[in-house]
C-alpha cells in the first residue's frame, strides 16, 4: 500500500508546483517514485512506468508545455526544508540529501564548496530529486525463509545484493520489521533489531523519529556512520540482529566482522548487478571468502522491484562460486 | 504669590522630568544594546550546540531575553518566519528591524549594525553562521561600551541641566 506522499512533500514546494501536484490524479500519485526538479528544465515525475512531464494543466506528452523549474524555486524549496536555517541541516547537506517527514528524502546537486578537500557546503543548487519512500509491508515475506532459520530460531548473516532501485532497501526495511515484530502463529519470536541508518533511508527518521515501520523491538541509530554505529549499537543496545544498508567501505566490513563475533546476526545490502561484480570489490570479497555471510540474495526488478533472482547458501567463497557457475551468466 | 510658587514648582518639575527622560533614554540604549548582545549569544548557543532552526531558536531567545523591546524584536523575527510571509530569514529580520525601529532607544548606527546581521542569516553553514553572529555581537559590544560611556558622562549634565533650565525659566518669568 503506497501512502499519499503529497501531505508531506507539498508544504516544501513553491505554489505553482504545489498546485500542479495537487491536481494530479490519484492513480498517477501512486505510481510516482521520484520528482525531478532541475533549474530551467521541465518538471518531471519518475514513475514505475517511466517519465511523466507535468505542466500547469496536468500531464503533458512532451517537455515543451511542461512547467519550467526556476532556480528561485529550488532555493525556496531548500529554505523551506531547512526551516530557513541551512546550518541546522548542514551535516546532511554535505552528504547531498535531506530527510523529510514521511520517510521521504530530497537529494541535491549544485556547486560544492570545499574546505581542506572536504565538502563544506552545497550552494547554487541546480537540481533537486525528491525520492519518495515506498513502504511495502509484506514485501520481504518471500525472503524470510532464507533469512530466518526456523530450526535454530536464529537469523542468518545475510547480504542482499542488487542494482540501484531494485528494492534492496524496501526489502531490508521489511525484513527488519518482520524479524522485530515476530509472528506468534508461526512461532517466530520477535528479535531485538538494531538499525544503523547512515542516510536515513531505512527507517526514514525525521527529527530522530522513524517515519517508516521498522518493528516494535527496533532501535534506530540515525545519521551515524555505519562502522561506528554498528559498534555503538552492540555496546549499548545488545541487538540480536544488526541491520545496515549499502556496505562497501573497508571500515564497514571490519565492523561487520566484529559484530558477527559478538554473536549478533547481520543483515545488510550491497550495490552490484551480480555475483561476479560483487566479488570484484575486495572488501566484500574478503567477507565472502571468510564465509561470513550464510546467505547472499540477488534481487532485480525483472518482475518489479524486489524480484528474487537467486539465493546462495554456503560459508565459503569457493563453495559459493561453485553454485554460482551453474546459475549465473 | 501662592499661585506663582505652584507655577514655579510645575516648571521645575517639568524640566526635571524632561531631563530624567533624556537620562532614561541614554540608559535604555545601553540596556537594549546589552540585551541584543545577550540575545545574539543565546542565538549562537542555539545554533552551535543544538542546531535549532531559526524560527524555534529565535522564539527561545525571545523567551529568555528580559528587555521587553528586544524580546519583542526576536519574537517578531520568529513570527515572521513561522508565518512564511518572507522569502528568507534575512527579509524576515529586516522587516523586524523596520517594525521595531520606533519602539527602541537605539540610534541609527545601532540599527545599521542590526540590519547588517541579516546578511547570510540562515543561509550559512554552522561555523560561518556562528562567526557572523559573533561579528555582530562584537560590533554591538563596541556600541554598548560607547553608549555606557556616553551615559556616565551625560547623566550629571542632564540632571543639572534639568534643574538649572527650570530655575532659569522661573527666574525669567518672575
Amino acid at each position: 500500500m503506497v501512502k499519499d506522499w503529497r501531505k508531506h512533500i507539498l508544504p516544501f514546494l513553491p505554489p505553482p508546483v504545489q498546485s500542479i501536484l495537487t491536481a494530479l490524479e490519484p492513480a498517477a500519485v501512486c505510481r510516482v517514485e521520484e520528482i525531478r526538479l532541475r533549474a530551467g528544465q521541465p518538471l518531471i515525475l519518475e514513475t514505475n512506468e517511466g517519465e511523466i512531464f507535468l505542466g500547469p494543466e496536468g500531464l503533458v506528452a512532451d517537455p515543451g508545455p511542461a512547467y519550467r523549474v526556476t532556480r528561485e524555486d529550488l532555493h525556496q524549496i531548500l529554505l523551506q526544508m531547512t526551516e530557513f536555517s541551512l546550518y541546522a541541516r548542514d551535516e546532511e547537506l554535505k552528504r547531498g540529501y535531506l530527510a523529510l517527514p514521511g520517510g521521504h528524502r530530497a537529494g541535491f546537486a549544485g556547486r560544492v564548496v570545499l574546505e581542506q578537500g572536504q565538502v563544506k557546503l552545497l550552494r547554487d543548487l541546480n537540481s533537486i530529486n525528491l525520492r519518495l519512500a515506498r513502504e511495502v509491508k509484506g514485501a520481504a515475506l518471500g525472503l524470510l525463509p532464507h533469512v530466518y532459520c526456523r530450526e535454530k530460531k536464529r537469523v542468518r548473516h545475510t547480504l542482499i545484493v542488487s542494482a540501484p532501485q531494485a528494492g534492496k532497501t524496501t526489502m531490508l526495511r521489511d525484513l527488519a520489521r518482520l524479524l522485530s515484530d515476530g509472528d506468534e502463529r508461526s512461532g517466530r519470536p520477535g528479535f531485538k533489531v538494531g538499525i544503523v541508518d547512515e542516510r536515513s533511508e531505512l527507517a526514514g527518521c525525521y527529527q530522530g523519529k522513524p517515519q517508516l515501520d521498522v518493528g516494535m523491538r527496533t532501535d534506530v541509530l540515525d545519521g551515524c556512520p555505519k562502522a561506528e554505529g554498528m559498534m555503538m549499537l552492540v555496546r549499548s543496545m545488545s541487538p540480536q540482529v544488526v541491520v545496515t544498508d549499502e556496505l562497501g567501505r573497508p571500515e564497514d566490513v571490519q565492523a561487520v566482522e566484529e559484530v558477527v563475533n559478538t554473536g549478533a546476526s547481520v543483515l545488510t545490502t550491497a550495490h552490484a548487478y551480480n555475483v561476479r561484480e560483487l566479488i570484484r570489490r575486495p572488501s566484500l570479497a574478503y567477507l565472502l571468502e571468510n564465509g561470513l555471510f550464510e546467505r547472499v540474495i540477488i534481487l532485480s526488478r525483472r518482475q518489479g522491484p524486489g524480484t528474487i533472482e537467486m539465493t546462495y547458501a554456503g560459508t565459503s567463497l569457493a563453495e559459493w562460486l561453485q553454485t554460482e557457475e551453474g546459475n549465473v551468466c | 504669590m501662592f499661585v506663582k510658587c505652584i507655577g514655579a514648582l510645575c516648571i521645575l518639575s517639568a524640566s526635571m522630568w524632561w531631563s530624567n527622560l533624556q537620562i532614561a533614554k541614554l540608559k535604555a540604549r545601553v540596556q537594549q544594546l546589552e540585551a541584543f548582545r545577550l540575545g545574539l549569544r543565546l542565538l549562537a548557543a542555539e545554533v552551535g550546540y543544538t542546531a535549532t532552526p531559526l524560527p524555534r531558536a529565535l522564539g527561545q531567545v525571545a523567551k529568555q531575553t528580559e528587555a521587553e523591546g528586544v524580546s519583542a524584536f526576536f519574537h517578531v523575527v520568529s513570527h515572521n518566519l513561522q508565518e512564511e510571509k518572507f522569502s528568507d530569514a534575512a527579509a524576515a529580520w529586516l522587516a523586524a528591524v523596520e517594525t521595531m525601529r520606533g519602539r527602541l532607544q537605539l540610534e541609527a548606527k545601532d540599527w545599521m549594525v542590526l540590519s547588517r546581521a541579516a546578511a547570510g542569516l540562515g543561509g550559512l553553514g554552522r561555523d560561518d553562521q556562528l562567526k557572523q553572529l559573533a561579528a555582530t555581537e562584537a560590533l554591538l559590544a563596541a556600541h554598548a561600551a560607547e553608549a555606557a560611556a556616553n551615559f556616565t558622562g551625560s547623566e550629571k549634565m542632564w540632571r543639572y541641566l534639568g534643574v538649572l533650565s527650570g530655575m532659569a525659566v522661573v527666574i525669567l518669568l518672575l
